[in-house]
């Protein structure tokens, strides 16, 4: 019998001397669900290669509002994503980083990015895990390199402690910072506006009249591009902005060298739209006002104006009255999600 | 008590060995060796050396100061056609001529290889759409040191699949800057391309030997290969053009051949 136990301990230990997991530091994910309104398309992220955890959002959202991820230790993420405007710069036509650069492009929400396939203005991130390299590496935003925050982070104790309670294999690498990032940003996930309570039938919500007639006039003049519950179809297309000869931005040109693509944007999300002021690629409008009336009668014709915008006496435009355009921005503020907004997840404190 | 003091002593030794990677049973099966891969990059029947002018079709010649590529998915196939594909996590590589020994070779070692008779070997040059579209996934520290070799855009979250940079000369101009980023881009435009070599003699992979293989990269076939480009006509500048890059990358898939194998 002695044996017996004694045989059992000797197996015990050997068991045990092939493992070689310290008991703190120890990886013990709690899965979190991305969150998939009934009114919104399919997800596009692949979740079972970076399944979102608890430990991996944490370490994300820290990720996101650490300075550590730029250069001078002093412009994070959330430098020019502020939640309060649905994660833009608010008020900013073009961002600046680090050493007083400032940058050619408007900040763009984060906000439901899983349900995207293609990132950035002109869609040269085709995966949410890289995309954060743009930012990070541009010399006009944050003007860091990969291995410098790995570095950097290697040195943190935060960071010692919370890879491991992340990541199964607990490293430090490019791969798990890039993933908590996404981690954090999978999360975000606005669904909760007036609009998606109203077009889920929630809490009795209901239209005004006004908002009625702005819903009717989007459908009928503007929804072929801000296509789905997501408020875009994630296409390209040249709206016939004049160009501004100081920044002279092609667009997509600028990832193929296709002429086809000459001054095409993405079509953006309208959700907060209310918040995301200013407007456009390099943000030169500052109120909704201002983008209807360019719809109206400010298109100019460079060349690859997108034509579901000719008019039938060939001119480009959206015909919109004053009382039109009253309503329609009306129903884009039935878009505010304000529960986002003020999500506590989210928030840095 | 004695059968008690053997059985402990078995269970011991059967512990040490299962804790232990590399069984060793005498037949090949189960037993692993190295590879190494040597890259050897010339131009025709030259070595390839920085700042030396090399001559092209068209009159035209350039220099590099920079010269290097992403070789990724090395798979080997034996006498029986039973194929091996290097583990997918660890298996891309950067070959950078400026890491090169004073012979000019470039040394990969593959570790681990079951060990048999190889007689083909086949890779890719860049980053296929399958590992690009894990994002993050299973890359590792390649994404930062793919960076730190600045294979990686900053503009665009691609990989720069071959890297030329140096200048060109031709009737009328002198030392022009010549910049060859050739890459997919996005899931749009792939320019991954594989290439498959026939091995002139086995390769022997054992636990006891690691035997190495010899790959020459002609790189005057990157310009003068299945397509001759000219450099004053689109091809001093390639960087994501969707009818410059593709030609590139077929000619890049005709540079390499394996010059000789040795075993150990």
């Amino acid at each position: 019998m002695d044996k017996k136990i004694v045989l059992v301990f000797v197996c015990t230990i050997f068991f045990w001397s092939c493992n070689n997991n310290s008991p703190e530091n120890e990886y013990v994910p709690i899965n979190l669900t991305v969150e998939h309104p009934e009114n919104f398309p399919e997800i596009q992220y692949t979740l079972s290669n970076n399944p979102v955890t608890e430990q991996g959002f944490e370490l994300g959202k820290k990720l996101f509002y650490d300075g550590k991820l730029s250069a001078n230790n002093s412009i994070p993420c959330a430098f020019c994503h502020e939640q309060a405007f649905a994660f833009t710069h608010h008020g900013h036509t073009l961002s600046h980083g680090v050493n007083g650069g400032i940058g050619f492009r408007n900040s763009q929400p984060i906000q439901n990015l899983a349900y995207f396939s293609e990132f950035m203005w002109d869609g040269a991130a085709s995966h949410l895990d890289l995309q954060p390299i743009i930012p990070i590496t541009s010399d006009l935003e944050m003007g860091e390199t990969l291995s410098s925050i790995v570095d950097k982070l290697k040195a943190d104790s935060y960071y010692q402690e919370q890879f491991p309670l992340a990541f199964d294999d607990g490293e430090i690498n490019s791969e798990n910072i890039l993933k908590a990032l996404s981690q954090f940003m999978l999360m975000m996930v606005s669904s909760n506006s007036k609009y998606d309570k109203y077009v889920r039938k929630e809490e009795g919500i209901e239209f005004t009249d006004t908002e009625l007639e702005g819903q009717s006039i989007f459908k009928d003049k503007c929804a072929s591009c801000h296509a789905t519950d997501l408020f875009t179809d994630q296409s390209y297309r040249n709206t016939g902005l004049p160009i501004n000869p100081k920044l002279d931005d092609k667009g997509r040109f600028n990832v193929f060298e296709n002429p086809d693509d000459l001054y095409k944007f993405k079509v953006p999300s309208l959700r907060n739209v209310e918040k995301s002021f200013p407007y456009m690629h390099d943000g030169r409008f500052a109120s909704l006002e201002a983008v209807l009336d360019f719809y109206n009668d400010g298109m100019v014709d460079n060349g690859n104006v997108d034509e579901s915008l000719l008019r039938s006496d060939s001119s480009f435009g959206i015909s919109l009255t004053d009382e039109e355009k009253g309503q329609l921005i009306a129903f884009l503020k039935t878009l505010t999600d304000d529960e986002f907004l003020n999500d506590t997840r989210f928030a840095e404190f | 008590m004695k059968l008690f003091k053997f059985f402990i002593a078995i269970l011991l030794c059967n512990t040490i060995i299962s804790c232990s990677s590399d069984d060793d049973m005498g037949s090949l099966d189960g037993q692993f060796g190295n590879l190494v891969i040597k890259f050897d990059n010339g131009v025709e029947d030259q070595d390839f050396i920085f700042g030396v002018n090399y001559s092209k079709s068209a009159n035209e010649s350039y220099q590099l100061e920079t010269l290097k590529y992403i070789i990724s998915n090395i798979e080997l196939i034996d006498a029986d056609g039973t194929t091996f594909m290097y583990p997918t996590d660890d298996n891309v590589f950067i070959v950078d001529e400026a890491d090169a020994n004073n012979a000019g070779e470039i040394w990969i070692t593959l570790e681990d290889i079951p060990a048999a008779d190889y007689t083909k070997i086949s890779f890719g040059i860049g980053i296929d759409q399958e590992r690009y579209g894990l994002g993050a996934e299973g890359q590792g520290d390649f994404l930062q040191t793919a960076q730190d070799e600045e294979m990686l855009w900053s503009w665009a979250t691609g990989f720069r699949f071959i890297r030329l940079d140096g200048v060109y000369s031709d009737n009328s101009v002198t030392n022009e800057a010549l910049n060859v980023h050739m890459g997919s881009v996005g899931t749009s435009l792939d320019n991954y391309r594989e290439v498959s070599l026939d091995l002139p003699n086995t390769v022997l992979v054992r636990e006891m030997a690691e035997p190495e293989v010899h790959i020459k990269a002609d790189i005057s076939l990157v310009f003068d290969g299945q397509t001759s480009v000219t450099f004053s006509e689109g091809y001093s500048q390639v960087h994501t053009d969707e009818t410059t890059t593709p030609i590139i990358a077929d000619n890049v898939m005709g540079m390499f051949e394996v010059h000789h194998v040795h075993n150990n």
